[in-house]
């Protein structure tokens, strides 16, 4: 079995260079992280303002619940999963290929598709990142570890709050 | 995680499940694929204006902001206990602890699976763990196996008239403190 992706260094590295890469080009964002599907923390940036393994259990809940809803509506593959509140936004996408998800802390000092924008950005970057490595090295596991979710990219959908 | 409340789940339910599983890489803890990181959802109807919803949600510690979610909206619980965990007898007694205003104001069934696995603790052993620990506490125990049906149903019909006798017993002295 391929060591877990918040277990293996590598992964954490390449995901700590994604996140800064979106913090520079982002004055919104407040804080960010990769987890695990089953919710562990991968990596996060930056420190203080929010309990990483907390923020990385409740983001892995919501990304399966929505998921789940996709499926049971049968809307197929969507996109990301957004929590809109007064002082700011979550969002939340999975890196293509990977079971690893983004999650995103942004105030409201930018739109709401900047945040988008460069969320998705950081999630392609990782997985670029992730599929440059050498292949006695798999990031995170393949594709039999995620039988659960049919194969990836598994579906998202929005939740608006 | 491992007592087989997905198991028990989809056992019960009348409907297709929803299910939130995710690939599980804490194989430390219990060597399966997958686990529930959100929940499991299904239904099973009673009577013809009577249904039951069913939730199963995570053990695992990092995942109680779903305990609280969901205990605050439950009317009883069957707690699953892996008979071959270290520790069965702890963990029943600290989800008790965690679940207590679930108890006092509907009802909570001990269900010890995997008893195949491990004959021990026995029912007895649970029994008398209650009794020295939470002797407070009214809580039947049973052995089940989450993948028969007859047992599952057995368990949840307990739950069921154990919530009820209570609350049938609790609604006279409310109506004297009035």
């Amino acid at each position: 079995m391929s060591v877990a992706p918040h277990l293996d260094p590598v992964v954490v590295e390449l995901g700590r260079v994604a996140l800064r890469d979106m913090r520079d080009v982002s004055t919104s964002l407040v804080y960010s992280s990769f987890l695990t599907d089953d919710g562990f923390e991968v990596v996060h940036e930056p420190d203080g303002r929010v309990d990483p393994n907390r923020f990385a259990s409740m983001a892995s809940s919501i990304q399966a619940l929505s998921e789940a809803v996709a499926r049971e509506v049968h809307i197929g593959t969507s996109e990301y999963v957004i929590i809109a509140a007064a002082q700011g936004h979550v969002i939340q996408l999975r890196v293509p290929g990977h079971p690893i998800v983004l999650g995103a802390l942004f105030d409201d000092d930018e739109t709401l598709g900047k945040a988008l924008s460069v969320s998705r950005r950081c999630a392609t970057a990782l997985a670029t990142a992730l599929a440059a490595r050498p292949a006695d090295a798999p990031a995170g596991g393949d594709a039999h570890d995620h039988a659960a979710t049919g194969g990836w990219p598994a579906p998202t959908a929005s939740v608006t709050a | 995680m491992g007592a087989g409340k997905s198991t028990a789940i989809q056992t019960l339910s009348e409907t297709a499940v929803v299910s939130t599983e995710a690939a599980n890489t804490d194989r430390a803890t219990a060597d399966k694929d997958t686990t529930t990181v959100a929940l499991d959802y299904g239904e099973i109807t009673l009577g013809p204006d009577e249904k039951v919803r069913l939730y199963g949600i995570p053990g695992q510690q990092r995942f109680d902001f779903m305990w609280s979610i969901l205990k605050d909206r439950a009317e009883g619980m069957v707690l699953l206990v892996n008979n071959d965990a270290a520790d069965p007898i702890g963990e029943m007694l600290a989800f008790l602890d965690e679940f207590r205003d679930l108890y006092d104001r509907g009802g909570v069934i001990v269900a010890a699976t995997r008893s195949d696995v491990s004959a021990t603790p026995t029912v007895a052993d649970y029994a008398a763990a209650l009794s020295e620990h939470r002797p407070d506490l009214v809580v039947p125990v049973f052995t089940v196996d989450p993948r028969k049906d007859d047992q599952m149903r057995t368990v949840l019909m307990t739950l069921v008239a154990n919530i009820e006798m209570r609350s049938m017993f609790a609604a006279p002295a409310a109506a004297v403190a009035e």
